[in-house]
């Protein structure tokens, strides 16, 4: 029996620094969060936040010149006892046996570009039929037999005959629903989706969205949304992570997150986007600057540059530690005392 | 609509466009169908006005716009557009000669501000072309232009030696909107102008445009996926499906009161930020219809919830069923859809 309270990967001051030869970026520095069963947890962020990075070091397929320099990476397993323990994802050898085992059988991924994750030269029905089989000692016909029940479950139409097509042959939403099964292939705890519907028209995206959503349910697995679409983590995430440049900004339920935001970037980042349900043609409050480049990024609080409740003296000096706001919430801000 | 090209309001006046691309096969490389991305799109714009083509991939919305521009041969219909002092011309009609200095009086914003500029120019390169290849300013005179523009759109003027790269992307997209007012033209044509940008530098654009055109009178086409996006900027919008404007009306107009039900679909597909908005969505089911081989009767009847037998055989038609308010649905008049604004208080 699994103790449903205990998180099923537990992210703890993760660090992943990429050594470039211009200098070390620190691309994720120091987060930390947990991921529960049944639940989905939203990473939301924009460019250079570390989000996607984040995700490659839980799988280990941080490229290089990238390295987990920092933290643990917790996946809660069941032992063939009934026993719970604990991997440390972030000790393992990336090359080695335990964590591609981990890779696609407990942990499963869905990228952003449908068209990219699956090879155009074999037929998606040989790409799933693969997994079930790299994972699962089954026969090529029960290998089948499960391809072509998954499919049905993602709902692609008729999927005996579309088990035999080809990726070029599936408009984009398929090939995303395509793409969804191969991950679902090997029954995962865990499914990170990687801005999942980024390359998707928003018809096909509430498509997906609803899809993650019933296969979750069904499923109980905890899905780890990663996306810089507010829209999306509002309609998906019950826990919501904030970053900015490497760093966890602001944490919580996905209410407070979108009702009681404490961090300025937060609050400056859902005042700024247009919604269906404004009044046209006003201007919007926006977030001065750029984001800078994580090669360069400002001493302190990152967001201090840009930050319309700037202390000057204060924010440039250090990192802000978390400030607990009950219920969950957590944000690393000098408006809030103990950061 | 016939008459209303002597309207002095009336830039742009889009009759009958058709663009069809040839689908070749075989060793012969012969013709077997077409792919009519555009098939009879008619629309006006407006001197002043923003209107925005909306739609899913594939719906024939940066076609249109490309046609606008030429940088497509449309295959049928007139672009009749108000050109200064020599009156009513038909762009569609022109030789790429006549077309010339017709060229400076509409231009376009393009989506990627990476790919859309040479890394190998400077700023005043790249600004400054189109001054240099219609031969109005070069020297110091063109510096001063150059200098003028960055500041029309929020660049320094000391970063004109410098190279794209060095920017980041709403900088970039600043650039290419420079280069796009170099000319003084009247007529701008954005296509998916923010769609490449974080959302924090989306506003700054947005606002950047909405001041450019108060400031200078501009006229803008913009061509978007993004209903959000669309709603924020336009004072029209032309939703448009598989070739065709199935809807077009004023912005708040459409948002309220939409009579189409893809317009209604699209709408509800948009995901809110608000997490205590989640149970208003209902998928459209269903794909885009193919444009080289689209259904019979009305094209959306396949997706469409109201359907009935008369969608699956007869054609639509744009009508205007409510004065500004064109629509291209044979239950329109009875169909009772949510808008917006409905749906947000439900």
């Amino acid at each position: 029996m699994t103790n449903e309270r205990t998180p099923l990967v537990s992210v703890r001051n993760l660090a992943t620094y990429f050594f470039t030869r211009e200098g070390i970026v620190k691309a994720v520095d120091g987060v930390s969060f947990d991921v529960n069963s049944g639940r989905t947890l939203g990473v939301v962020g924009e460019s250079g936040c570390g989000k996607s990075v984040t995700a490659m070091s839980i799988l280990r397929i941080v490229a290089e010149p990238g390295r987990v320099v920092e933290g643990e990476i917790l996946l809660r397993r069941v032992n063939g006892d009934g026993q719970e323990l604990f991997v440390d994802l972030a000790q393992l050898d990336a090359r080695g046996k335990e964590i591609r085992n981990i890779r696609g059988g407990d942990i499963a991924v869905v990228f952003q570009e449908p068209m990219t994750s699956l090879s155009p030269v074999h037929t998606i029905g040989n790409q799933i039929i693969e997994a079930i089989q790299l994972h699962n000692d089954v026969s090529a016909d029960e290998a089948r037999r499960r391809t072509i029940e998954l499919l049905h479950s993602v709902g692609i139409p008729d999927p005996e005959r579309r088990v035999d097509a080809y990726s070029f042959q599936l408009s984009g939403g398929l090939r995303q629903r395509a793409v969804i099964a191969m991950a679902l292939s090997c029954n995962p705890e865990v499914l990170i989706a990687d801005e999942p519907t980024t390359a998707l028209d928003v018809t096909t995206q509430a498509q997906i969205l609803e899809l993650l959503r019933d296969l979750q349910e069904e499923r109980g697995m905890a899905i780890l949304l990663i996306t810089h679409n507010l829209g999306v983590i509002a309609e998906m995430a019950d826990e919501v992570v904030v970053m900015y440049l490497g760093l966890i900004a602001e944490r919580g339920r996905v209410d407070d997150i979108f009702h009681a935001p404490k961090h300025p970037y937060t609050k400056a980042l859902l005042a700024s986007i247009p919604s269906i349900d404004s009044e046209p043609r006003v201007r919007l409050p926006t977030i001065t600057g750029s984001i800078p480049h994580p090669y360069n990024r400002p001493a302190g609080c990152p967001f201090h540059p840009r930050c319309p409740s700037y202390m000057e003296g204060v924010c440039e000096e250090r990192e802000p530690n978390a400030v607990s706001m009950g219920n969950g919430q957590e944000v690393s801000c000098f408006l809030y005392k103990g950061a | 609509m016939q008459e209303q090209v002597t309207d002095e309001q009336v830039l742009l006046d889009v009759r009958g466009l058709r663009k069809f691309f040839p689908i070749r096969a075989g060793m012969m490389r012969n013709v077997q169908g077409f792919v009519r991305a555009v098939d009879d799109v008619s629309f006006q714009v407006k001197n002043g006005e923003t209107i925005s083509l909306v739609g899913e991939s594939g719906c024939g919305k940066t076609t249109t716009a490309r046609c606008i521009l030429r940088a497509y041969e449309p295959t049928a219909g007139e672009l009749l557009f108000r050109a200064g002092d020599s009156g009513v011309v038909d762009l569609a009609k022109l030789s790429l000669k006549e077309l010339k200095p017709l060229r400076r009086q509409v231009q376009m914003i393009f989506q990627d501000p990476f790919s859309s500029l040479n890394p190998r120019m400077t700023l005043l390169n790249i600004i400054g072309e189109p001054l240099v290849v219609n031969k109005v300013a070069k020297g110091d005179e063109l510096r001063d232009r150059v200098a003028e523009l960055m500041r029309l759109v929020g660049l320094r003027p000391e970063f004109m030696q410098r190279y794209p790269h060095a920017f980041s992307g709403g900088q970039r997209q600043r650039i290419g909107i420079a280069r796009a007012l170099a000319l003084n033209p009247v007529l701008i044509v954005a296509d998916e102008p923010v769609s490449a940008l974080d959302v924090s530098v989306q506003a700054q654009i947005l606002n950047l445009l909405l001041d450019l055109q108060e400031q200078l009178g501009l006229t803008l086409i913009f061509v978007a996926h993004d209903l959000s996006v669309v709603k924020h900027i336009s004072e029209r919008v032309a939703v448009m499906y598989v070739g065709k404007i199935v809807e077009i009306a004023e912005t708040t107009a459409l948002f309220d009161t939409p009579l189409h039900p893809y317009t209604e679909a699209l709408m509800l597909a948009v995901p809110q930020p608000d997490p205590r908005l989640r149970s208003r969505r209902a998928a459209l089911q269903g794909d885009v219809a193919d444009p080289s081989n689209p259904p019979p009767g009305c094209y959306f009847h396949p997706r469409c919830k109201y359907a009935i037998e008369r969608c699956e055989t007869e054609p639509t038609q744009l009508l205007e069923l409510e004065p500004g308010h064109f629509v291209s649905c044979h239950r329109a008049e009875e169909l009772d859809l949510a808008g917006v604004t409905g749906g947000a208080a439900a």
